[in-house]
This record gives structure tokens, sequence and C-alpha cells, in this order.
């Protein structure tokens, strides 16, 4: 995160030191503009189809995030569940998305595992880094095309590529970074760790399912499903497969060093 | 709801809905309303490698093609996608042979009403 922060404070320095005061308005135009873009987009997050989950809805889930957010040393999350049928979940802010596609393929424990990963979001503060990084990436946008379109300067335009590549790598880097942590923390926060592992399994099997059923194919489809593993270069999202291999060392690292004691 | 495909060499449904969706369909025409977990406890005895992903999708796709329909029901244990029939299975057969004989009168419509007026003989 220091070095994004970093990145955009030397692109503004740029733009600063080749504009000088109709960079700083630029720059100051550009953060309010995004700002309020956040501002409005936030307000209005809750799509149609998102409702509130009460305790006596579904207490087994309400109380067991409870106890998780408490365990964490975080508040209650407020936890939406989403009229769709695929199987998603997300956060923002301190509230909870999940799927009714969910609760139609996962067991109770495994959607735990889902809520203890975005509770993992929460506690480790990306519901509100992840918006930070994602507006702050559109102000090296329009930084960068500010230098490409209106600088006379080659170096201007050069360290411009060169600081917006950086910051994109980074980003990559950041988010994928941040998942893993996500899951570390959902496997603390969980009384079978191993839930979040088969959730993972789960959610990867029906993707492919979903991604290679044709008309005809379908029966003799199941057995052979295997996810291509072409991880793009940019993917903010690391593949359930490195997800899932990073579970399964930190559980049966945990049970060695128990074993040691 | 319309078949869009006849494979010659199967029987019953089977003959335009693939197996594992015809085999949905027969057990929601015998209940009517049901979740996917129903249906997944119904028909996993005779395919043990069945998942719930696998029934999930299959009932999404019977939804997009206009056999069943989705809506959300609360019950016990909560919130959860309930699924209804649109069409009984006499309505589905009666629409599978009235697009096949709209199909083979346009296109092979002479050769139709002669193989027709010959088995009504």
């Amino acid at each position: 995160m220091l070095m994004l922060g970093l990145i955009v404070l030397l692109q503004m320095l740029v733009i600063l030191r080749y504009f000088g005061r109709a960079g700083a308005e630029v720059i100051g135009g550009s953060i309010l503009a995004l700002t309020l873009v956040y501002l409005w987009i936030s307000t209005h997050s809750l799509k149609e189809g998102h409702i509130k989950l009460d305790q006596k809805e579904m207490p087994w889930l309400y109380e067991s995030i409870a106890r998780m957010a408490k365990k964490a040393g975080i508040r209650m999350p407020n936890v939406y569940l989403l009229d769709d049928y695929i199987p998603n979940a997300y956060s923002f802010r301190n509230s909870i998305v999940l799927s009714m596609g969910l609760f139609e393929v996962l067991e109770k424990d495994e959607i735990l595992g889902v809520a203890a990963h975005e509770l993992g979001h929460i506690k480790n503060r990306d519901t509100l880094l992840f918006p930070l990084v994602v507006y702050a990436r559109y102000l090296m946008i329009l930084l960068m095309a500010v230098a490409l379109l209106l600088s006379h300067s080659l170096f201007a335009k050069v360290i411009s590529i060169m600081f917006y590549a950086m910051y994109e790598i980074e980003r990559v880097n950041f988010f994928n970074d941040r998942e893993f942590q996500a899951d570390e923390t959902a496997l603390s926060l969980l009384d079978r760790p191993l839930s979040l592992k088969e959730a993972l399994e789960e959610l990867k099997y029906y993707e492919d399912l979903r991604a290679h059923v044709k008309e005809s194919a379908l029966p003799g489809i199941e057995p052979s499903i295997e996810r291509k593993q072409k991880k793009g270069i940019m993917d903010t999202h690391p593949t359930y497969d490195e997800r899932i291999l990073r579970i399964i060392f930190a559980v049966e690292g945990a049970s060695i060093r128990n074993i040691l004691k | 709801m319309e078949p869009h495909e006849f494979k010659l060499t199967e029987e019953g449904i089977r003959a335009v809905l693939p197996p594992l969706e015809a085999e949905i369909m027969e057990y929601m025409w015998k209940v009517r309303v049901a979740t996917a977990g129903e249906v997944y406890e119904s028909i996993k005895g005779r395919h043990p490698e069945m998942r719930r992903s696998t029934v999930s999708i299959l009932m999404n796709r019977l939804c997009e093609r206009g056999l069943l329909e989705r809506r959300v029901e609360k019950g016990r244990g909560g919130m959860r996608y309930v699924y209804t029939i649109t069409a009984t299975r006499e309505e589905f057969e009666q629409k599978v042979v009235e697009s096949i004989l709209d199909a083979l009168m346009n296109n092979f419509k002479e050769a139709t009403f002669a193989y027709l007026s010959k088995i009504k003989k």
C-alpha cells in the first residue's frame, strides 16, 4: 500500500513540476471529482435484489457471523442476501453480501467459510483500501493522459507511462496479497478451517462446469472437468488452486506445529 | 419451452432433453415444486458422483429453457430458491409433437401429408 501511495505521489510531483499551478488545479479537480463519484457510488451501491438478513430469518448464519465478527474484534457487519442464483460473495464498508446461489451449492459450514473470508476483508480494512486503490488508479490514468496530451517534455511523458505501469503491477500484487490475507484471517475465525478450502473447491467446480457445459455434452463432461489454470498476469484475484494450496499449507502447518509443541 | 432438437435414437423426453435434465424434469413433474437440494437428494442415489453444483446449474438451465420457474421463498431454515414446473408433462409432450410436426410441414410438406394419411388409414 505504501508503494502504491508513493507512486501516486511521484506522478503528482511530475505533473506539478511540468504544469505548475495548472497542474495543481488538475490534481485537485481530479481528486475532488473522483471523491464525489466514490461518494455517489458508495451510497447507491446496493442494487435491487439485496435482502438484509434478519437474525430470525437464518439464526445459524447470523449467529455464526456474529461469533466470528466478535472473534475478529470487529462489530457485527450488515449481512445481505443477493437474489442471484450464481454463487458469489463480496464485502463493502461493514457489509457482507452472499448470493442465494451459495446456499444452493454449498453446505452450511462452507457458507460460513465464504462469510469468514469476507469478514477477513473487513477486519484487514480492505473494504476501505480497495476503493482507494481503484480510484487512485483512475487518478493515475488521468494524470498520465494529461502528461501525454499536454506536456511538451518527452521525459514527463515517459516517466508518467513508467509510473502508471509500476502502479498497475503493484496494484495486481496488492489485490492478490489481500485475498490471501483474507483467507488467512478466515482460517483463524473458523471452527473448522478446512470448510473454506471445501467451499473453494466446490466453487471452482461450479465455475468449471458452468463454463464448459454444452447443450449435448452434459452427462459426459462431469468426470473430465478440469479448470485450465490460465491466470492472466494482470488478474487481481489469485486462482482457486493457489488459494486452496495455501489453505492446505496453513492448516497442515498449524497441525504439525501443534504436534511438535 | 420449445424443443430445438430431437434425437431419433433416444426414448421419451430424452429425445428432446439431455439425460440429466430429463431425469430432473421427470422428478419435477412428479412433485411440481422442489428446491435444488431436494432434487439433489432424489437423484444422488442413482448418481453417486453427482454434486449440488451440477443440479443447481442444470435446474437454472431448465429455467432458461422455460421448463422451470425460480422464485425466492422464506421457509424452514431461511430463504431459498424454490423451482416450479411451467407446464405439465402432457402439455410439454403436446408442445414437442406440435413443434416437430410444424417443422416437418414447413420443410417436407408433401411427404409429411402423405405419411400422415397413410398411418391414418
